[in-house]
């Protein structure tokens, strides 16, 4: 299904993806969900996106999520967490502002363990007159266990000039003087990291709806202390 | 600003002069047109190279034809015909003075502000080579290099004077077979400059590259060395220059560099190929290759580059850290305008423990420009308590321009740390307005802005390059509000 499209260094005008969830103008969405499977949303004008995709070990494998904001004053806020302990790990996410005026804001966290390789692919596309447009992308990688690998690939396609984006990402380690801080007060090593790597997730765990919030929380701390 | 004046800023600004787009007339002698192994062995000949050196261009030339061109860039690039092009010009040498400049090459290089001869104003401060085309016409300060131990020269020269080094180093950082164009310039290569600064020396001078394309339907493929031995030291800057011209000429260069145990080497670049036209006629096809290796501990290679000529630019200037606790930094300022297409950025490979990289991108796109950022970060698993931050800022100037970044980040190490971060936005109406408000006029108020936004990565240009940078800036930009 996936069309070669080939890049010559200029912008790429492609379809909205068939089936995509199409969210009508001025109404809002909100989903909180597993992540496997592909998955496309699109946004009229005025419509809000509120994504939130959790994968824990086990039930990860490759996703790859389309969100095309259609009309003006459209917002998408995507977040996900992930925690690998195995296996490989991916997870695409592709943002076409196609007008201008729209917000789009991504945060996704992943601790990657054990022998678990990940591997984000964000990507921002801005067409040409999508003025106003504001769009920020974060993703955060915790790299735990010698044999565990990360990649991270935020990309950035601008063509309109009078926007706001930014992107950031990094991969790293849990912070030693943090831990020091937390053992020299009497807390355990083992706890103070499993502390250390909730408090990394948590960011995310706020875009869950406050129904779910406790079963994500339990379900997340469940899985840091297996690590 | 009503809509009227920015027009005519933006056409004064369009038709300004690349004022170093003239041609010079100089009898010329040239191998015919095309690609082929006679072809190679004609210009081996003419260098008068070991039958070793002419080996290594026909493997690589066999390496070659079995490659594509890379298509991945965000870069539209036209079609080249590798038949159409002259791979060997030469100014012929007066038989009487053999030893002597031609006199309007002096003037040519005097035109540019390269100064071939030792003068006072300069003296002590820069050592220059000067490649013309496909030869290497003066090396300065060789006397006062020599007495210290260093070796700088042409590449053709090094190879006749100092084959045992060039040997040991060539395609030692970039193989012959790395890439596409680097497999082209290995078969093909001209000149360009040699460096060798012996073990605990410390160069006593700025060493120059200066390289001009001159003669029509030819391409340049330099070749430039450097080797910093134990404990030593260099600052290494490159400038170059093309004349105006309706058609692409090609300019496929290779830059290799070893930075062994301890040594310090800082290299800048002023890229000012003739960009083309505001229609985006002609202009150099910049397709470069330069890497370095840091191969022994505590080593150090720091890149600097701005980058404004040019009709596109493919150029990766990448770090292998190799040697435990050896550190590299690239700070690089990209402008592009009217129809500029540049993909451009650096490869920091982490391998050995503690070692550390800094990036600082910025770039800078008008017109109908594209300018994007294309790096990479890896950390082997080896790289215990590996460090690398990454900023890659793109400001836009007018609707019709693109700024994109394209970073990739890989660690297999979880003791390593990774910081990658990127903005794009345009320059700001309240910082413009302050300006204006204060009687600085919208022209300079860019000037000024952009200077600021650039200036991380211009101050750390070594002084004779600073102030031209600078200006390259200033002139690049003026005009072009959006």
């Amino acid at each position: 299904m996936k069309e070669k499209i080939i890049d010559r260094g200029h912008y790429v005008e492609v379809p909205v993806p068939a089936g995509a969830v199409v969210v009508p103008a001025g109404r809002s969405l909100a989903v909180c969900d597993a992540l496997p499977g592909p998955r496309a949303y699109a946004l009229e004008a005025g419509a809000s996106l509120d994504l939130c995709l959790l994968a824990f070990p086990g039930e990860s494998a490759g996703t790859e999520l389309t969100v095309d904001l259609l009309g003006e004053g459209a917002s998408a806020s995507l977040s996900g967490l992930y925690v690998c302990s195995e296996g490989e790990f991916s997870l695409k996410v592709t943002v076409r502002h196609r007008v201008g005026g729209c917000t789009s804001n991504q945060l996704f966290n992943g601790i990657v363990a054990g022998s678990a390789r990940s591997a984000f692919d964000g990507r921002i596309i801005v067409a040409p007159d999508a003025q106003k447009t504001k769009a920020y992308q974060t993703n955060h990688n915790l790299l735990l266990g010698v044999e565990a690998r990360a990649e991270t690939r935020p990309q950035l396609e601008i063509y309109a000039d009078d926007v706001e984006c930014s992107h950031g990402a990094t991969v790293g380690r849990l912070d030693e003087a943090g831990q020091f801080y937390m053992q020299s007060r009497g807390i355990p090593e083992r706890e103070a990291r499993v502390l250390q790597m909730i408090s990394f997730l948590s960011p995310v765990l706020e875009h869950v709806p406050e129904g779910r919030r406790e079963e994500v929380a339990a379900r997340i701390e469940q899985t840091v202390r297996s690590l | 600003m009503d809509a009227n004046e920015e027009k005519d800023l933006l056409r004064n600004f369009t038709q300004q002069e690349y004022k170093e787009g003239f041609v010079t007339e100089v009898e010329q002698e040239y191998v015919p047109k095309g690609l082929n192994e006679d072809i190679i062995r004609t210009i081996s000949a003419r260098k008068g190279e070991p039958e070793w050196l002419l080996a290594f261009r026909l493997d690589a030339f066999r390496k070659w034809q079995a490659m594509e061109q890379p298509r991945w860039g965000h870069l539209d690039l036209p079609e080249i015909d590798y038949q159409d092009i002259i791979y060997y010009a030469a100014p012929k040498k007066d038989k009487d003075r053999p030893k002597e400049i031609d006199p309007a090459l002096a003037e040519t290089f005097e035109k540019l502000g390269i100064p071939l001869k030792e003068r006072e104003a300069l003296a002590g401060v820069v050592a220059v080579d000067a490649v013309f085309d496909s030869v290497s016409v003066a090396t300065t300060f060789r006397q006062a290099l020599s007495e210290k131990g260093i070796i700088f020269c042409s590449f053709s020269e090094a190879v006749r004077e100092h084959p045992e080094l060039v040997r040991k180093y060539l395609a030692s950082v970039v193989p012959s077979g790395d890439n596409y164009f680097a497999a082209l310039n290995s078969a093909v290569f001209s000149d360009g400059s040699f460096c060798y600064v012996p073990k605990g020396v410390k160069c006593p001078m700025e060493l120059s590259s200066y390289f001009r394309i001159n003669a029509a339907g030819t391409g340049q493929f330099e070749r430039t060395l450097i080797v910093a031995d134990e404990g030593s030291q260099l600052s290494y800057m490159e400038g170059c220059t093309a004349p105006m011209r309706d058609e692409n000429q090609l300019h496929a260069a290779v830059v290799e560099i070893v930075v062994e145990k301890d040594a310090d080497v800082k290299y800048s670049t002023v890229q000012n190929w003739y960009p083309g036209d505001a229609q985006g006629r002609g202009g150099i096809l910049n397709l470069v290759t330069k890497r370095g290796v840091c191969r022994g501990s505590g080593s150090h290679l720091s890149w600097t580059q701005v980058e404004t000529g040019s009709a596109i630019t493919w150029k990766y200037p990448s770090t292998i850290l190799q040697g435990d606790y050896s550190s590299s930094e690239f700070y690089s300022v990209a402008v592009t305008n009217n129809r500029q297409q540049a993909d451009t950025g650096t490869k920091m490979i982490h391998i050995g423990r503690g070692t550390r990289s800094r990036i600082v991108s910025k770039g800078i796109s008008a017109g109908r420009s594209q300018n994007s950022y294309r790096g990479m970060v890896r950390f082997n698993p080896g790289a215990v308590g590996a460090r690398n931050y990454s900023q890659c800022d793109s400001l836009l100037i007018g609707s019709e321009c693109g700024a994109h970044t394209f970073p990739l980040i890989q660690s297999r190490c979880p003791s390593a740390v990774v910081e990658h971060e990127a903005t794009t936005s345009k320059i700001s109406e309240d910082q413009l307005f302050y300006c204006n408000q204060r009687g600085i006029p919208p022209e300079d108020a860019v000037g000024l802005i952009v200077g600021g936004y650039a200036r991380e990565v211009l101050s750390r240009l070594p002084m004779e390059f600073a102030t031209e940078a600078r200006k390259l800036l200033q002139v690049s930009l003026e005009g072009s509000i959006g």
